[in-house]
This record gives C-alpha cells, structure tokens and sequence, in this order.
C-alpha cells in the first residue's frame, strides 16, 4: 500500500517529467501528514476515554492501572478498578467498531460507487436488528452478550442477500439494499408492536452504545475484524480502478468477479462486526469515507488508511463526548455520533471538490 | 405527410420515430393498467368487510343510492379510506419520483433524505414530549417534514442547490432525525413508545372529513403544478451543464420540483404519516416496467396509489381479526415486487436510475 506511491514515483520517471515527479511527491507528503494527524488525533481520543467520564481518573492512575509493574499499581483501587472494568473494555471496542466501520464504508462506497452507500442503507445494519428482535421475542434472549451473535448472523446474512441478487452491479446493489431495508424495517415494526417486552429490550440496543459491553465479545469476533481490515487493504487497487467504471477497470486487466466477491467478504465481515460490537450505529460508515477523501483525494491506497483511523477517532470521540454532555448521566455513542458525523457530513457537501462530482 | 416525406429521405427518422412511439405506447399501457388495478381494488375494497356488499350496492351507496346502512357503511367507512390510500399513494410515489430523478440518484427518497423522518420526529416529540394527540400530532409531523426539508434545503445551499449536496445533506439530517427518534422511544415509558412507534409506521384506517379534503386538494394543486414543471425536467436528467446548454434554468427548475415534492410528502404525510417506502418502492417499479430510464412521473404515481391501494387490503383482510397498518404492508409487498423485477433482468442501462 505504501509502496504504490513511489511504484508511480517509478513511472513517472520514466517518462521523464519532473513536474509530474513533484506533484507525486507533494501527495506523498501530504499523505503521511495527513495519516500522522489521524494517528495523532486517534492517540488524543483514546487517552481521553481513557481518563473522562461521570468521574475524571488522572493519568496517573490510568497508567497505573494499565501498566502491571508501574509504581501505585492497584487493581483494587476504586479509580483503577474503573478504567480496567469500564474504560478499557469501551475503549477497545470502540477503537474496533469505529475501524470497522470505516473499512466498510469505504468499501461499500466503492462497490457501488453511490455516495450515500452505508451499511444501513444496504440493509445491512437493518438484517442486524431485525435478527436481534427476532431473537428478542421469539428465544427469549435477554442480554446485549446474546444479542452478538443474532447481530452478527443478522447483518451477515443481509449483506449475502444483497450481493447475491445486486450482483454486485452499483445501481442494483443500492436499490436491492433499499427495498431490502424496506422489507425488514416493517417486520420489525410487526414485531416490536405485537410483543411490549421485546420492544422494551430492543430499543436499548438500536440506540447503538459502548457502554456494557465485556471484552469476551472481542475474543470471540477479533478474526473477523482482522480478515475484514486485510480484505480491505487487498481491495485498494482494485476500487481506485473501479471507480473510472467497469469497463475502464475491466480492459486494464481486473477481474471484476473477484473484486466483487472481496468487497462482498469484506463488506459482510466487517459490517457483522461493527453492529455486534456496538449496535447499529448512525453515520460513522456514511460520513468517514468522505471525510477521509476530502483530506487525500480519490485513490483507495491513501483513502482507506485514512478511513481506519477516522473511524475510531469519531465513534469513540462521540462516546466520550455522551458520557460529558449531561452532567452525572451518558447519551449513548450512536446518538452523538449522528449529532457529530452530521457536521461533518454537512462540511463535506459543502466542500467545492463535490459539485463536480 | 411530412414525416412520411422525410421518412423516404432520412431512415434514420423513422426508426427514432417507432421506437418513440413503442415507448409511448409502452408508458400509456403501463399507466393503464395500473389505474385499471386501482380501480378494481377499490371496488373490491368497497365491498369487502363485515358488512359485505355487491359491487352493484356499493357503487350505488357511493353515488348515495341505496339503503341507509349502506350509505353509511360505503361514505363514512369504506371510501374515505379508499380514497385515503390512493392520494396518498399517489403522493409519496410521486414525490419519490420527482426526488429521484431531479437529484439523480435512485435511493432519493423522502425515506432517506430525511424528510419522512423528520415528520415522524415531530410526531413522536408531540406524542412522547408534548403527550399531544390528534390533530395537533397531524400538524406536528407536518412542520417536521418541512423543517427537516429546510435544513437539507439551507445546509445544502451554496451558489445553487446541487444534487449531490442535497442528497448527502439529507442522509445526514435522515440518521440525526432517526437516532434522536430512536432515543425517544429509548427513554420514555413503553407503552407510550410502543404508541409513538405505531405512528411512525403510517395508516389510512382514520383519513376523513377535513384531512381527507386537505390530502385531495393538495395532492390536486401540486400534480398540477407539477404537471407545469416537469416539461422542463427531462434535460435535468442529462447532467446540470447539459441542461444548461440547452436552455433549462438548472437551479430554479430543481429548487420548483424538489420544494413540490417535499410539499407532497408534508401533505401526505400530516394525513396518512410516513407511509414506509413507498416513494421508494414505486418509482423504482414504474421504471422498471418502463424499462427506461426517464421520469416516469404519471407511471409512478399511478403504481404507487395501486400499491397503497392493494396494501391497505391485504393488511385488513390477510389477517382475520388483525388489522396491521398499511405502512407495514407496503413494504413487505412493494419491496419483493422490485426484488423479482431486479432479479429478473440484466442491468443494461446504469444510467436508467
């Protein structure tokens, strides 16, 4: 991935124009600006859902607790107890979710090359809730650590759908995703109005939350998550050629099966992931991939490093934000991130490089 | 005569000329039929139910013929419902169509583009917040539906309204409106919630008398305008500088039609509340059965009152002794209809959105 700026380095080289060799370098540069930025930014947020909260921890003590051999280190100490049983856990999962949900909005956006592409709009996040109530009321699951797994087959067996009737085919796959949400979305409604309890347990979960939430979920799905990041990586080239249209991306050599059925894998994984670890959350998939190319541009290779790290950095700041906005209580991390990504989103459209588009 | 002239001279000509006249033919039969349908199932709707009647008896009492308990079962019952589930469905559908074809983009619906939620928000605050019923929640969904629009609207705006903007502003301003309605219901007591959700779902079942009135005249005055605006939509389609180049005013044309359409999804839904899907469902059918990539705008709005039509039926008489509110059988029927008609055919055209 990184290597393909210096491949067109190479190139470029070769033609012998040095105007074309700066402008290369010049992206390059702002490349890793950009990407150190995010990562600086991303180091930011963790540390602080690390450390804010109903109760402010010192760093001290956040240190204290994280590192076994450093001085004052007490797992028993109230401060510390609360960063290793509460921060932590919420913090890794929205470092997870946030990653996966940038992956996948990048991807999705890719495959189908419609900007409004979103794993909820696709039916996915929908397949999600819908396999969640159904496991609400008719198995009696009662717990968000059993709703995982629904979730998981839920979004996984939407995603399926999708691809296996859109065919992978932009418009269709987009219109296929949106009469699939409109198939699902009134079966939930069927659902939630017949039965009072299942309504009652369910609406906590779609509001999508990091909050109590245990590790053992990340034990059990991290493969996922990994399989779906590489997938990801592996698709770079692959959607930059993409989006100058399959005719274009086919006559240069690509096979456009095999793209299809990567960004399908990909899509299912990750998406899966994301609404296990942390319901359906609004926007993040949405607005990521378009921040991300507002900073470096339209090539995969730079935009989906970009998009990683983005993701994480606007989940989690959202969940830190919920837990300060009112003081004493928390709003859930689905809800501020709509109220955060919608800025951004907002600042994207307005941006002069879409009108073109 | 002339064409004939030029037929001889130019092959081309009437080549162009038979295929526009297959697909005139082909937008009169599809038109057609749909309204056709419409008109059967509402006789059919008039005459089914705990009261049965003859087409003949219910035909009669509409004209205001016939026994006492007809007539009362017929107009104060059975029509106005009829009559709620076609405006509406003509109103959504078109509205979806205008939306869908000025922004260029099929999944442009007032579903998505946040305008239906917006309605719903407001209709929810009223119930849950406010603890309002009636018709104040009525008035509510409809100044959401317009204030959600008018956010996308300014938010969107900048030297001219771009399709592109307009849709993402409106995916926005759609997952802001849905994840704080989502959080009502999260924090209110159940039962109400349970009762707030049933409004989101959107039913004809209680459209009479006034709001009936309001839904037809609004849903007359704006086709109508429509109807005036549309002439000019089809070069739109072509990309802005295209229609520009031929003479469109890019801006104010689609500044007219989308402040149309977004006018009929308020109406429609301050009625009937945000029937789900069907501004979605039914321009994408149309077009399909169009097999063009055009407007379709009296297609859609013909296959989008057959659709609420037919849903309305199914969702009291499929289930006997449960009547489910059409908002949860338009989806479940609309939807698998594009799926098969998805299904069955090759993309050839990515332009046809």
């Amino acid at each position: 991935m990184l290597t393909s700026p210096s491949a067109a380095t190479a190139d470029a080289a070769a033609i012998g124009a040095p105007a074309v060799d700066a402008l290369v370098a010049g992206r390059r540069t702002r490349f890793l600006l950009v990407l150190g930025g995010c990562a600086v930014l991303l180091g930011l947020v963790v540390v602080a859902s690390l450390v804010l909260g109903v109760r402010t921890i010192a760093p001290g003590q956040v240190w204290a607790a994280l590192v076994p051999g450093a001085a004052g280190h007490d797992p028993a100490h109230a401060d510390q107890a609360v960063v290793l049983q509460l921060r932590v856990p919420r913090t890794v999962l929205g470092l997870l979710a946030g990653t996966a949900l940038g992956c996948v909005g990048t991807v999705i956006q890719g495959i189908t090359r419609n900007p409004i592409a979103d794993p909820g709009l696709l039916g996915i996040t929908p397949g999600a809730s819908l396999a969640v109530v159904a496991a609400v009321s008719f198995l009696g699951v009662t717990t968000p650590r059993g709703f995982v797994w629904f979730a998981f087959a839920g979004a996984a067996l939407a995603a399926l759908v999708v691809f296996a009737i859109g065919r992978a085919q932009p418009v269709r796959l987009a219109l296929v995703g949106a009469a699939l949400t409109a198939i699902i979305t009134p079966l939930i409604a069927l659902l939630l109005l017949r039965d009072v309890q299942a309504f009652d347990r369910y609406r906590f979960w779609a509001v999508g939350s990091l909050a109590a939430r245990d590790l053992s979920i990340v034990g059990a799905l991290w493969p996922f998550l990994v399989v779906g990041v590489l997938l990801t990586v592996a698709l770079a080239r692959r959607l930059t050629l993409l989006a100058m249209g399959d005719d274009v991306a086919a006559s240069l050599g690509q096979d456009l099966r095999v793209t299809r059925a990567l960004a399908a894998a990909a899509i299912v994984t990750l998406a899966g992931v994301a609404t296990a670890f942390a319901g359906p959350i609004a926007l993040v998939g949405l607005v990521v991939p378009h921040a991300a190319r507002r900073l470096v541009g339209t090539d995969y290779r730079l935009l989906t490093p970009v998009a990683a790290l983005l993701g994480p950095v606007i989940l989690l700041g959202a969940d830190v934000i919920g837990r300060l906005i009112v003081p004493g209580a928390e709003l859930e991390a689905g809800v501020v991130a709509a109220f955060v990504g919608a800025p951004v989103l907002v600042a994207v459209a307005r941006g002069r490089a879409i009108a073109s588009t | 005569m002339t064409a004939d002239v030029l037929d001889s001279r130019i092959p081309g000509i009437t080549v162009v000329a038979r295929l526009r006249a297959a697909r005139r033919r082909r937008h009169a039969l599809v038109i057609g039929v749909a309204l056709l349908g419409a008109l059967g199932l509402a006789v059919l709707a008039l005459t089914l139910g705990a009261a049965g009647l003859t087409p003949v008896r219910a035909l009669a009492a509409v004209v205001g013929m016939g026994e006492r308990g007809d007539l009362f079962v017929v107009q104060h019952l059975r029509l106005p419902r009829v009559l709620a589930a076609l405006f509406s469905g003509a109103g959504f559908a078109l509205a979806g169509a205008i939306f869908q074809s000025v922004l260029r983009n099929p999944l442009a619906s007032p579903d998505i583009l946040g305008v239906s939620t917006g309605a719903s928000l407001g209709a929810v605050w009223a119930l849950l917040t406010l603890g309002l019923g009636g018709v104040a929640v009525a008035a509510w969904a409809f100044g959401g539906a317009l204030l959600a629009a008018g956010a996308i609207w300014v938010l969107a705006w900048r030297r001219g309204l771009h399709a592109i903007r307009f849709v993402l502003v409106g995916v926005g301003i759609a997952y802001v409106c849905g994840s704080t309605l989502a959080w009502l219901l999260s924090r209110a007591e159940v039962r109400e919630a349970q009762t707030a959700l049933l409004w989101t779902i959107g039913s004809v079942a209680d459209v009479r008398g006034a709001r009936l009135t309001i839904l037809g005249v609004g849903l007359g005055v704006l086709a109508l305008v429509t109807a005036l605006l549309s002439r000019t939509q089809a070069p739109l389609a072509l990309g802005d500088d295209h229609a520009a180049a031929l003479g469109v005013r890019v801006s104010a044309t689609r500044a007219g039609l989308l402040l149309t359409a977004v006018a009929l999804v308020a109406v429609a839904t301050a009625a009937a509340g945000p029937v789900a899907f069907v501004a979605l469902v039914a321009p994408a059918i149309a077009r399909r059965l169009m097999d063009d990539g055009g407007a379709a705008l009296a297609a859609s709005t013909a296959v989008g009152a057959l659709l609420v039509l037919s849903a309305d039926l199914l969702g009291q008489h499929l289930f006997p002794g449960m009547s489910v509110p059409v908002g949860i059988v338009t989806g479940l029927v609309g939807a698998p209809y594009l799926l098969w008609l998805l299904s069955g055919r090759s993309e050839r055209r990515t332009a046809a959105l």
